[in-house]
């Protein structure tokens, strides 16, 4: 039974889910953990996907998604609490 | 052929069969997916998104597009058109076109010069071959020429028009290049990059393999158009304005996301067995009809001789007997379905001469057999053969 998790990590918000569904598979191609998550209310008002990365890796991802033209909002560090059975993992 | 046998002609206007995997995209879609793409952030809304995205990423890599974003999804070509011309068009503006389009292009430009709205200029096309000649497209541009826009292979003649050349007499006048790709998305290869194609409309139930209710319009980098209709886009909901960005901008309101779903594994056998592929495939098939239709007095074909010309649209009419009676001989004695009449394209038959009774085409597709096309020439003959004998 998987419990709740906290871990410091990296926020990516966008504008629209097309950029988020862009970015995981940009990312994900390159050997990243990521994972769509339901967007934190208080960091972003759109389009109610994020993603998550590990967030020492917050350069490469930056560069990754600017390199592929991916649009995002902004990214951020943040305290995840989830309940791991609810991820979506593909 | 094996009596009761469909030989299925009509691509041109909907392919049939479609890869087993069109259905059972569709049918997951349905039964596991569920969900609404862009609209929340559970499993199966982002299971959604990703279907969707896996479309928009099959067609980005098919029509060698950098950023997918700047495909928009639509209903239809039609409506890809619309937006594109309605969108782009300001009062006073010229617009360059072919003798040759389909209505889909034709209507919308008429429309805006009924208003008073635009000038248009329709460059006759060859009555022989169809064929377009860029010189004149220069000759007809004026300072305030802003649209060339034509189709890129035709519907009713089955000739392809020079895009690339087309592109270059448009950028030097200052004007965007639209092409109505209804006809050769999947069928032919396209390179907007290499082609110089500012604005792509296709439609997803043809040479795409997906189903009806499908479509899209690719807008190069920069080029802002006015929506044809402001909605939700699941984005910058604190908004009360529609989202700049693509593909948000051209998408009010929720995606047919079963469509979609089929038409990214239309796609993606496309991609797997090669538009170059399906391309030869096709060619081969003209070549058989051509030859043999050479050989049948009474049989008259349209369109230029050359295959490298030719999509696997075929026109042609039979003598002493209208293309209605040709069609439906064709269906029920011979289990040949084709379409009749004017192809919704009035200016291309008079351009070709054939307005207002049109011709019979054959719309050959990517799963059509040497076999069937020989099958058709028997089935030509014979009607030929009674007209003869006064049957």
């Amino acid at each position: 039974m998987a419990g709740k998790k906290s871990r410091l990590d990296g926020v990516v918000t966008f504008y629209a889910s097309h950029h988020a569904v862009r970015a995981e598979k940009v990312l994900t191609k390159q050997g990243y953990r990521v994972l769509l998550v339901p967007g934190p209310r208080e960091i972003s008002p759109n389009c109610g996907v994020a993603l998550q990365f590990p967030y020492a890796a917050v350069e490469q991802v930056r560069d990754l998604l600017i390199r592929n033209r991916v649009q995002f909002e902004a990214i951020h560090q943040y305290r995840l609490e989830i309940d791991e059975d609810k991820l979506d993992r593909q | 052929m094996t009596p009761g046998k469909i030989v299925y002609f009509d691509n041109a206007a909907t392919s049939w069969p479609k890869p087993p995997d069109v259905q059972s995209a569709i049918v997951d879609y349905l039964e596991n997916v569920g969900g609404s793409p862009g609209r929340s952030g559970h499993r199966m809304s982002i299971a959604a998104s990703r279907l969707v995205g896996d479309a928009r990423d099959a067609l980005a890599e098919l029509f060698n597009v950098d950023d997918p974003c700047q495909i928009a999804f639509t209903k239809n070509s039609t409506e890809a058109l619309n937006i594109a011309i309605l969108g782009w068009l300001k009062p006073g503006d010229h617009v360059i076109t072919s003798s040759i389009e389909h209505n889909s292009v034709m209507r919308p430009l008429r429309f805006l010069e009924a208003q008073g709205s635009i000038e248009l200029t329709v460059v006759p096309c060859s009555p022989e071959t169809g064929s377009m000649d860029p010189d004149d497209v220069r000759r007809a541009a004026r300072p305030n020429t802003q649209l060339v826009a034509v189709l890129h292979g035709s519907n009713v003649i089955g000739n392809l028009l020079p895009l690339a050349d087309l592109a270059a007499v448009a950028h030097d006048a200052g004007a965007l290049l639209l092409v109505d790709a209804s006809q050769t998305a999947g069928a032919y290869p396209i390179d907007v990059a290499a082609l110089g194609v500012d604005l792509l409309a296709f439609t997803g139930h043809k040479a795409l393999l997906g189903p009806t209710g499908t479509g899209g319009l690719f807008v190069r980098e920069g080029i802002d158009l006015r929506p044809l209709a402001r909605g939700g886009t699941g984005s910058r909901s604190e908004l009360e304005y529609q989202p700049d960005f693509l593909p948000d901008r051209y998408e009010a309101g929720t995606l047919n996301v079963l469509g979609l779903a089929g038409l990214g594994a239309g796609v993606r056998y496309l991609l797997a067995r090669g538009v170059d592929g399906v391309r030869r495939h096709e060619q081969t098939l003209i070549a058989r009809f051509l030859a043999a239709a050479a050989t049948l007095p009474g049989l008259t074909v349209y369109g230029p001789p050359d295959l490298a010309e030719r999509i696997g649209v075929i026109s042609f009419n039979l003598a002493g007997v209208s293309p209605s009676k040709v069609g439906l001989i064709l269906d029920r004695e011979f289990g040949i379905m084709t379409r009749i009449g004017l192809h919704c394209s009035p200016a291309a038959h008079r351009t070709l001469g054939t307005f207002p009774d049109g011709t019979v085409r054959f719309g050959l597709g990517c799963f059509n057999t040497l076999c069937e096309v020989d099958y058709a020439v028997t089935a030509l003959t014979h009607i030929l053969e009674d007209q003869r004998n006064g049957r």
